[in-house]
């Protein structure tokens, strides 16, 4: 049934525009091509599994208790780890590289962390497990709830972004890191900002995953290839470039797992990813080539 | 000359006496050696392309990958020096459509792509033997002793180094390093920036390539979750950092020192091994992100500046 | 004369802004001609264009008859054009002699091996820079690196040199030097298109200016003739003074 695809496909590619979301906020506005970002996904996802199965507290509760942390998780690792990368590279320019290598790093440090306390085996709970009926489609009542949670929390977030003074200057950075200085921006706050923002997409991205899906300790590295896909598609720092992005992917994913074979997903990924590279590396909404 | 002469008696020498060391070790000693040496080349053969191009390839366990797999594959069809051809083959060519897909491309979007290629491969790879030949793991039943494969690795690190050597003194070196400083000058003396990269992207590839195959004997049993580890990709860049990618033995230096650490962690410290590498790993970019050579050398260069900083400004004064 | 380089009709356009629009001229073997114009008429978008670095959006660019538009800077290079850039640009890591070396190592044919290093000094004494291959190019003061930055494009014995600005930031002295430099490129017979502020070496260089504003030229002919048009002057000075 193409409903049932369409409809499962819009909603998987919710979470995957909000993740997208964070890792545009942190690549385009902090400069920090964060390879630890699916890490952080997936550290976020047995949080929410801790706080379900431990302590009774529902993944809905638990978002509300992990966003501050992990916002607080962001902004110390911004501070600690790329403040001072960020002030090497004003004389070298290696900040690209640099924070490759240092959230590789990171990367190894946090799957390390979580082997030794949840071990290398697939994760689930049962929540929410019910079908709904949505325009002749039955989907999980999970899979509905997360999509509504990423609408929401995206669709704040733009309008944070593009309404309110403190979006502009964060917008300010992202175009011109140079200039915003000299209209008074502290360039530097904004990035450790934005940066543990997209901390914070990332959690609630966690979470979500969480609530429909199986996950391992091992799978950041997917999240990390299906955010970077989506990004480069909508174009480096754009939104909504991101958000049309992300639904795009989940519909070709659910479409090629539908019709063609579910192990082949990842390799339709790819896919897009080279193809998008190869023709549009400005992202497909992107303006002509710089 | 004498001394280009002494320096090749000197290598010849010392390379006669690693290849006779396994005769004084157990098979422990000689499985530690051998580990060892694949390391030093496959982080000499990531430096071949990554040290002088700064385009940071974390694809080395696809090729890894390839290689292992190739010789698991056809193990029981082929003689085995016809095997290792066919995997630097199988190597090359996706070394060659990689490299042409991505390395036109801002350096970032290849890290990004190299990052997953090893995914995407493993994937590919699970998928075609679960579902086509419907058996996920292979057995390599091949005469070789641990011996044999640690003289094979010997005789590749030895080439891939001497590789390295004569490209510093050539003109595709000299072609690195002007790419290195500046593309758009490279492109206005006439350097085709695209070949040059995809060269020597492919070179290091296919060495690689190579280290993976000659290696796969000691697995017996592979599994594409054993052989595209991405453990093996990060190993190779963290010894290549530390000693230095930009130097001929750098890496070599990074990879001796490190493989026996994680030896040591690996038996002590199993369960929190990644932590530590990890952290290991950050610190190094932290403090010497040149690598350890490049410091030493900053270190001297610091000395002897000293006596000479008056020269250069007596000679301008007398213009 | 036969005309060495021959541009017709060539626009360059970024995004919704036209920097260079519908520009013709000629440069004929052995010539020096200069590039004039104010500041973002696109002088350097012309330049960038005949070497490679930009691709045009249209138009045709003709080397002794032969089509270079849009080829990579690479292979403009090998077919004889060499060329500096507005702000000096130096290979850093490498020693003053390496930086002359990489545009002799990739020239058509290449110059490699001993006699490339004998015709490194052999072009650094030309320049004013003798003896001085070992010392690293950043520690080199701006006009040394100015001066290095000639013999590497020197070095590729081009038929036809693009020089950006080349001459402004230099003293009075230095500006002769530089003047007398350019003059005996004539000599050797090499062409010269050069993109300049100062109009004292301007005078003292060219035969022939071509004046460009707002993407497009305004004047093409002798250089007094050209300096005395009533356009150039309104263009550089304002309406008042024209």
């Amino acid at each position: 049934m193409p409903t049932t695809a369409i409809v499962s496909g819009l909603v998987l590619g919710g979470t995957y525009a909000l993740i997208a979301m964070g890792l545009t906020l942190q690549y385009g506005i902090s400069r920090i091509m964060n390879l630890a970002y699916g890490e952080t996904i997936i550290f976020f996802a047995f949080a929410a599994f801790l706080l379900y199965s431990a302590f009774g507290i529902n993944p809905i509760a638990g978002l509300v208790l992990l966003l501050p942390l992990a916002f607080a998780f962001g902004y110390l690792v911004y501070g600690v780890m790329m403040q001072p990368l960020v002030r090497r590279s004003a004389r070298s320019g290696n900040l690209e590289v640099d924070s490759i290598l240092a959230t590789f790093g990171l990367l190894f440090v946090i799957q390390g962390v979580m082997l030794v306390f949840f071990g290398s085996n697939y994760t689930s709970y049962n929540y929410l497990n019910v079908g709904v009926n949505v325009l002749g489609a039955t989907i999980a009542a999970n899979r509905l709830l997360a999509f509504g949670l990423a609408v929401l929390i995206g669709g704040v977030l733009y309008l944070a972004l593009t309404r309110t003074r403190w979006g502009t200057t964060i917008r300010a950075v992202a175009v011109a890191p140079q200039s915003a200085p000299l209209v008074g921006i502290d360039v530097n706050r904004t990035a450790r900002f934005a940066f543990a923002l997209g901390t914070m997409l990332a959690a609630s991205g966690g979470v979500m995953i969480s609530m429909y899906q199986t996950f391992t300790v091992s799978m950041g590295v997917i999240f990390t290839m299906k955010a970077l896909v989506v990004v480069i598609m909508g174009g480096l720092g754009n939104l909504l470039g991101a958000l049309v992005a992300g639904l795009l992917l989940g519909l070709v994913e659910t479409f090629v797992a539908t019709y063609i074979d579910p192990g082949l997903t990842l390799a339709a990924t790819y896919l897009i990813f080279l193809s998008v590279l190869l023709w549009r590396p400005a992202g497909l909404f992107g303006k002509a080539t710089r | 000359m004498v001394r280009a002469l002494l320096a090749v008696i000197f290598f010849a020498g010392a390379l006669a006496a690693l290849a006779w060391l396994p005769t004084q070790f157990g098979a422990y000693g000689v499985g530690l050696l051998l580990g060892m040496t694949g390391y030093v080349t496959l982080a000499s053969a990531w430096a071949l392309f990554s040290g002088p191009t700064r385009y940071v390839s974390l694809a080395t366990v696809a090729f890894f990958g390839i290689g292992a797999y190739t010789v698991a594959v056809l193990s029981e069809t082929l003689p085995y020096p016809l095997i290792l051809l066919v995997a630097a083959a199988v190597g090359l060519c996706v070394a060659l459509v990689v490299g042409l897909a991505t390395l036109r491309l801002a350096g970032v979007y290849f890290v990004i792509f190299t990052f997953g290629l090893a995914e995407l491969i493993r994937q590919l790879v699970t998928w075609y033997e679960v579902n086509i030949t419907g058996t996920l793991g292979r057995y390599i039943f091949l005469p070789i002793s641990g011996e044999q494969i640690y003289w094979q690795l010997l005789a590749l690190a030895a080439v891939t180094i001497g590789l390295g050597w004569w490209i510093g003194r050539s003109r595709i070196g000299l072609a690195l390093k002007v790419i290195g400083d500046d593309e758009v000058v490279a492109a206005h003396v006439g350097i085709n920036i695209a070949r040059v990269k995809l060269a020597l992207f492919a070179v290091s590839a296919t060495i690689i390539t190579l280290v993976g195959a000659i290696q796969a004997p000691r697995w017996t049993y592979v599994e594409p979750s054993i052989v595209f580890n991405p453990t093996i990709s990060f190993l190779t860049l963290i010894m290549a950092l530390l000693g230095g990618a930009n130097r001929l033995w750098g890496p070599l230096l990074g990879a001796v020192p490190l493989f026996l650490l994680f030896e040591w962690l690996s038996a002590n410290f199993p369960n929190h091994y990644s932590i530590i590498l990890g952290l290991l790993f950050i610190a190094i970019v932290f403090v010497m992100p040149q690598g350890v050579l490049a410091m030493v050398e900053r270190g001297w260069s610091r000395v002897g500046q000293r006596g000479r900083k008056a020269e250069p400004a007596g000679t301008e004064a007398a213009q | 004369m036969t005309a060495l380089i021959e541009i017709t009709g060539l626009r360059k356009q970024f995004g919704g802004l036209t920097a260079v629009d519908d520009v013709s001229f000629v440069v004929a073997e052995g010539e020096i001609v200069a590039l004039l114009g104010p500041n973002g008429s696109g002088k350097t978008t012309v330049l960038n264009m005949i070497s490679g670095a930009l691709a045009p959006t249209s138009g045709a660019i003709r080397l002794a008859g032969e089509e270079i538009a849009g080829l990579g800077p690479h292979r403009i290079a090998h077919k004889g054009v060499a060329r500096t850039f507005q702000l000096v640009r130096i290979l850093p890591s490498l020693t003053v002699g390496e930086n002359v070396m990489a545009a002799l190592a990739f020239r058509h044919p290449p110059v490699w091996g001993g006699a490339a290093e004998a015709r490194v000094e052999t072009l650094l004494e030309e320049i004013g820079l003798g003896g001085r291959g070992a010392e690293r190019a950043d520690n080199l003061t701006y006009i040394d690196q100015k001066r290095m930055e000639l013999a590497r494009a020197l070095a590729a014995e081009p038929r036809l040199l693009l020089l950006d600005e080349w001459l402004s930031g230099l003293n009075p002295t230095e500006l002769q030097v530089g003047i007398e430099l350019i003059l005996s490129l004539r000599r050797s017979g090499m062409t010269v298109l050069l993109v300049e502020h100062i109009m004292e070496a301007v005078r003292a260089l060219c035969s022939r200016a071509v004046v460009m504003n707002a993407g497009r030229t305004i004047a093409d002919g002798p250089t007094e003739a050209v300096l005395a048009d009533a356009d150039v002057i309104r263009a550089y000075l304002g309406e008042d003074h024209a």
